[in-house]
């Protein structure tokens, strides 16, 4: 698992994909900052947070679409497979590559609330919580995407299939606001990776939250692994 | 050694091999013949562990790939048809990832890896990326990420498809070297290739094994012996002489390369009452006064071997 994981790390820098990410992300939540925080003279971090966690389902695709989609395309998982390696080590791998360039790219963040630190306050028990819910929804969002590309035959439709998924979900959570009927909307907000995130950006340590995202992953890896075996077994 | 116990594997509705079954000796070079379609890589894949078989058994060393396929795959190195390559890597860096995968122990890598690349000749392109590499060393590359980890097994699938001449020559080489040390099986659908390397072949077609047997006698012509002569006296005297001989069913003139020398192809039944072909040959020719320029006892080539199996009608 460790080998995979260096070398999926190696990889994201050895290609301009990790570089693409996290400029990006850097881009955009630098402009939110500055909307949100600098222009309006605020030092509210929390709905700054709110409001770049949006990017997740944007930028995440980019992060997993060569994953395992490449993988197949290039019929590389050849080499991976016929290794002593098991598919669960491939996958834990791969996830834990995508989640460790996404921490990295939260902990470039941390120089926007430095930035308000000087110029006015931050809780740093408030930013805490807000920041374990960023990073748990990505980790969320990663899970989901990685088996996304795992579905796919190349990366650029494992992309798009991502975005659009990520979308939908982000639709989801619009139309749960939006229905009458109670039932509904309890279910569609259930499993709604942003109503998740709103405890956290309340200042809440949610472990209903924690558990729902760490959980939301465990399945989207679990079923990765399984897809990939069953796709060995049918030998496609 | 590796053994397929009636190993059967179906694409959906496409049954592409059926209750197979060989065995690959220990340090022999086994070639898997076959047309395209026959079943070679899809053999091979099961034989690796890159998916399992519906049916039957792939044991590696006595332990069977489904219950214990890590140990299993530890001792297969496997170069696919298309070498798995990472082409943002370079060459070393690649080779270390993949001793990584193969559990080498950290502290041997550098030298297991500069060992790996003397052998396949990528010394000298250790740091260029795979990617910029030309076809003939990125197969060199692939061969060399199947002898990492040195395992006893080395599984290549059609290894010389796509190279020209010269590399296709140095590929060969390298493979006839890793048979001293290793088992190797390969694939291939040139007949040539496979005689040139192999001890033992494995004819597959319509995904069954059709032929199994070590290559002297899969060549071996039965009863009957094929010589070829080049005899200094005219045609006109030398063929009713050779015709008279009790051992001799049929004589073909072949273009002769002098005047006075005539080239001649025999068959001739072996053994019988005045001694083999050879000798009955050789007496009659002193009995003539003919000098004996030539004499070669041709075997039958994998060529024929291989049409006669795959022409038989399906059992």
């Amino acid at each position: 698992m460790i080998s995979v994981w260096k070398r999926e790390l190696q990889s994201y820098f050895f290609t301009p994909v990790g570089y693409l990410f996290m400029g990006v992300f850097l881009a955009l939540a630098s402009v939110m900052f500055y909307l949100q925080i600098l222009a309006q003279r605020s030092s509210d971090l929390l709905t700054f947070i709110g409001q770049i966690s949006y990017l997740w389902m944007l930028l995440t695709p980019v992060l997993t679409m060569r994953l395992l989609a490449e993988e197949r395309q290039k019929r590389t998982d050849q080499l991976l497979l016929t290794s002593p390696v098991s598919l669960t080590g491939i996958v834990l791998g791969k996830y834990l590559a995508a989640v460790t360039v996404m921490l990295l790219t939260v902990l470039l963040t941390m120089v926007y609330a430095l930035i308000v630190a000087i110029y006015g306050r931050v809780y740093p028990s408030e930013l805490a919580v807000g920041l374990t819910g960023f990073i748990l929804q990505g980790c969320a969002f990663i899970a989901l995407d990685l088996f996304i590309s795992g579905c796919a035959s190349n990366p650029v439709s494992a992309a798009v299939m991502a975005f659009g998924v990520n979308f939908a979900l982000w639709i989801l959570d619009m139309v749960e606001t939006s229905v009458s009927a109670r039932w509904l909307s309890e279910t569609l907000s259930f499993f709604s990776l942003y109503a998740r995130n709103e405890p956290f950006l309340m200042g809440q340590l949610s472990f209903a939250s924690i558990g729902f995202d760490l959980s939301f992953a465990a399945a989207c890896l679990i079923l990765t692994i399984h897809m990939l075996d069953s796709r060995r077994y049918r030998g496609a | 050694m590796i053994e397929l116990r009636h190993v059967t594997k179906r694409y959906g509705a496409t049954l592409a091999v059926s209750d197979l079954s060989f065995r690959a000796p220990q340090g022999q070079i086994v070639g898997l013949l076959g047309q395209n379609g026959a079943g070679k890589t899809t053999t091979l894949n099961m034989l690796t562990g890159y998916f399992p078989p519906n049916e039957g058994q792939v044991l590696v060393n006595g332990m069977d790939m489904l219950q214990q396929p890590r140990e299993c795959k530890r001792c297969i190195g496997y170069l696919p048809e298309k070498p798995p390559l990472y082409d943002e890597m370079t060459v070393a860096a690649y080779l270390t990832f993949v001793c990584e995968l193969k559990e080498v122990e950290r502290k041997a890598i550098p030298g297991h890896i500069r060992e790996i690349m003397a052998t396949c000749g990528l010394t000298e392109v250790a740091r260029r990326l795979v990617g910029h590499l030309s076809k003939g060393f990125r197969q060199r590359v692939g061969v060399a990420q199947a002898l990492c980890g040195n395992p006893p097994v080395i599984v290549l699938d059609e290894p010389t498809v796509g190279l020209d001449p010269r590399q296709v020559v140095e590929i060969r080489e390298l493979m006839r070297q890793l048979g001293k040390s290793h088992t190797v099986i390969f694939s291939s659908h040139l007949l040539s290739e496979i005689q040139q390397l192999c001890q033992r072949v494995v004819i597959l077609h319509k995904g069954r094994v059709i032929r199994e047997a070590d290559m002297a006698e899969l060549t071996d012509t039965g009863d009957t012996v094929r010589l070829r002569a080049s005899i200094a006296m005219k045609e006109k005297q030398l063929l009713p002489a050779l015709k008279g001989l009790e051992c001799v069913r049929r004589v073909k003139t072949l273009p002769s390369s002098a005047s006075g020398v005539t080239e001649v192809e025999l068959e001739c039944t072996r053994g019988g009452d005045r001694g083999d072909p050879q000798t009955q040959l050789f007496r009659l020719l002193c009995a003539l006064d003919a000098p004996l320029r030539m004499l070669v006892q041709q075997r039958d080539t994998l060529e024929e071997a291989f049409l006669r199996a795959t022409s038989e009608p399906d059992t």
